[in-house]
């Protein structure tokens, strides 16, 4: 089975600071891969580059065999980027903002309706989409925000930081939300701290620090590994 | 184009808010309300006027003089059997705004050629140019007067002779010549009709640019506070066709703001002096068009062209200066550079002649791309069309530059990490 992201010694220096000095992962189809490590490691450098909003200094990124430099523009139609302090149109009602996103993506007003149908589904706001974004809570404007990036059903969903700012049951739902797209054939990359959601959501796991990767595997490999109960643990033993 | 429209769509509407509406009804407004005011204003004041005389001679010469501003459109409220000192406290306490007061042994005077002055005493109850106006009728009168009685003084001594030609014995006639046509006319009255023609131009140059730059910078400013703009770059559109849809959608409510604004602001110059532009129109229609001092279907072409490339090279700038913002707030600070662009050459236009300027200076205006807006219409009346067109294309090709640079910046990480504070430099690394 084809990769549907392949990254090879990605590197990416602002002048004389190094924030990526040459990773290598992978993604395959359906699969969530997780970026962690500590602030500043490298990790929402990583995403954007793959979102395409920013140019790697060297290396290589294969998105379902299409060079991402070359082809950004296709590279756009088939991926969705939620960044971590991403903010809606606040003028907007919610509804109106899922139409305004849904029509860059869809051929006909059919495809735009199912986009929205879905995208309303999934953030259960009901009556709430009717009104501003700006009268929204966080949580609220989170959910929204997922539900943007998840509605065209993309080939890749890049989540920075999905659940962050977020209650317990918000978190929660976020995550099952993310879980059932997945099954669905979506393939996620995603960065977290919270270590409970990467084990939840996580088949795959790279920690990263100073733009690099230290290690990767599954989150069960790695506990194993590294003698850990818990990613926690994981996290803690690999940046010693 | 289906992207670009939805996005064009978005950016207009995201523009035409209920405060630009309101603002701008209010504008419109209080435009309308002060020209209705001094409109009526202007009426009182050019209309029948009361003053007070005290009139303590009683001659032929003194009741003359009196009459003479009846004829004027005064209405004189007579004080009479009243001292100089009652007479003034009297006025004092009327509505007039001024008091006349001629002596005793006015007209005995007159024929002695030792006149004694009359004494005009104004009422100061504003500060309005208006208000001063109907001292400044008198004086007018009076000077009338004196040349009949001189004249009629000349006519009695020197029959013979006329007295017009005793009292200005070198006379003039003023000619103007404008490249090969000649016409009959004052070199300043010219120079002052061909810049209160072109009053306008720096006007809604400034109104344009000002409202337009001011959305687009606030349009991309408000994409990185509101933390938008990550997502829209993202999206499956071309870059270019992002900034294509915020200049189109600035420059389209900046022009129909400007457009509203201009409105206004001609409600307003109508109600301050309609009657007096209309009489000067009228003298001097005919004096300019012998002069080929006019704009024909091809002169108003061009200006418009000169006005749109110049509304396109701001929001270009507009545009950059916009990335270079971190939030709304420093995105209005950095409109000043801008501004000032548009300021310069405007002061300059008002007192300097572009002809005559140094060259380095000339250099220095001519590199300003918002200078030749004001310079075309000159040029145009002088056929300077080499400078016209040069300008022309200056413009062009520094909008070129300015959005090949801005498309430039919006497809690379400088979108994301170029920021121009203050006396700090900042990277962003995650």
């Amino acid at each position: 089975m084809d990769n549907v992201l392949t990254v090879r010694g990605l590197k990416k220096s602002y002048g004389p600071q190094v924030a990526l000095a040459g990773i290598d992962f992978e993604v395959l189809p359906g699969e969530v891969f997780a970026l962690i490590g500590p602030n500043g490691a490298g990790k929402t450098t990583t995403l954007r580059i793959i979102a395409t909003l920013l140019t790697p200094t060297g290396g290589e990124i294969t998105f379902l065999n299409h060079d991402l430099r070359k082809e950004p523009d296709l590279v756009r139609e088939r991926i969705s980027y939620l960044p971590e302090e991403a903010g809606a149109y606040k003028n907007m009602k919610g509804l109106d903002y899922l139409h305004f996103m849904a029509k860059f993506y869809a051929r006909t007003p059919e495809e735009e309706k199912a986009f929205v149908d879905r995208a309303v589904e999934i953030t259960e706001l009901g009556d709430r989409l009717k009104t501003k974004v700006g009268t929204y809570s966080k949580g609220m404007t989170r959910k929204i925000l997922l539900a943007r990036a998840l509605m065209t059903k993309p080939v890749l969903a890049i989540l920075d930081e999905p659940t962050s700012g977020l209650d317990v049951l918000n978190a929660l739902e976020v995550r099952e939300i993310v879980r059932r797209y997945v099954k669905e054939g979506t393939s996620v990359l995603l960065s977290s701290h919270n270590m409970l959601e990467i084990e939840f959501l996580s088949d795959r796991v790279a920690l990263i620090d100073k733009g690099r990767i230290l290690d990767s595997g599954t989150p069960g490999e790695l506990k194993e590994k590294h003698q850990a109960k818990n990613m926690e643990e994981v996290f803690r033993s690999s940046l010693r | 184009m289906k992207r670009f429209l939805n996005l064009l769509k978005k950016e207009i509407k995201d523009l035409v808010n209920v405060q630009l509406v309101v603002s701008l009804a209010f504008t419109l407004l209080l435009f309308n309300f002060i020209g209705q005011m001094s409109r009526k204003e202007v009426q009182k004041a050019t209309g029948v006027q009361a003053i007070s005389a005290l009139d303590l001679d009683g001659s032929i010469s003194s009741r003359a003089i009196l009459a003479g501003l009846e004829s004027a459109r005064f209405k004189i409220e007579r004080i009479e059997g009243k001292s100089k000192e009652q007479a003034i406290d009297i006025a004092r306490g009327g509505e007039s705004k001024l008091l006349l007061v001629i002596p005793s042994g006015f007209g005995d005077s007159l024929k002695d050629f030792k006149p004694n002055p009359i004494e005009t005493y104004s009422y100061m109850r504003s500060f309005s140019l208006i208000g001063a106006r109907g001292s400044a009728i008198v004086r007018g009168v009076l000077s009338a007067l004196n040349n009949v009685l001189s004249d009629n003084f000349l006519k009695e001594k020197l029959p013979s002779l006329d007295p017009a030609s005793l009292k200005t014995p070198i006379k003039s006639k003023d000619f103007v010549i404008v490249q090969d046509r000649m016409a009959e006319a004052s070199a300043s009255d010219i120079a002052g009709l061909v810049s209160s023609q072109s009053l306008l131009i720096p006007v809604v140059l400034m109104m344009i640019v000002m409202s337009s730059s001011q959305m687009v910078i606030s349009a991309v400013a408000m994409e990185k506070q509101n933390k938008t703009l990550e997502t829209l770059l993202t999206v499956p559109i071309r870059r270019t066709s992002i900034i294509t849809a915020k200049m189109f959608a600035a420059g389209l409510v900046g022009l129909t703001s400007a457009g509203i604004y201009m409105v206004g602001f001609k409600s307003f110059m109508g109600g301050i002096g309609r009657d007096d532009l209309q009489a000067a129109t009228s003298q001097s229609v005919a004096v300019m068009r012998r002069l080929g001092l006019y704009f024909d279907t091809s002169g108003y072409l061009i200006l418009g062209a000169a006005l749109f490339l110049a509304i396109l090279v701001a929001l270009a700038m507009a545009m950059i200066l916009g990335v270079l913002a971190e939030d709304f707030r420093s995105a209005q600070s950095m409109l000043m550079p801008l501004m000032f662009m548009v300021m310069i050459p405007y002061f300059l236009s008002l007192f300097a002649d572009i002809n005559t300027v140094s060259l380095p200076v000339k250099i220095f205006i001519l590199a300003i791309p918002f200078s030749h807006p004001f310079l075309v219409s000159q040029n145009l009346y002088l056929g300077n069309f080499g400078l016209i067109f040069g300008g022309l294309a200056y413009m062009l090709v520094v909008f070129t530059v300015l959005v090949v640079f801005a498309a430039r910046v919006f497809s690379t990480d400088r979108i994301l990490t170029m920021k121009l504070r203050f006396g700090k430099k900042r990277t962003t690394v995650a």
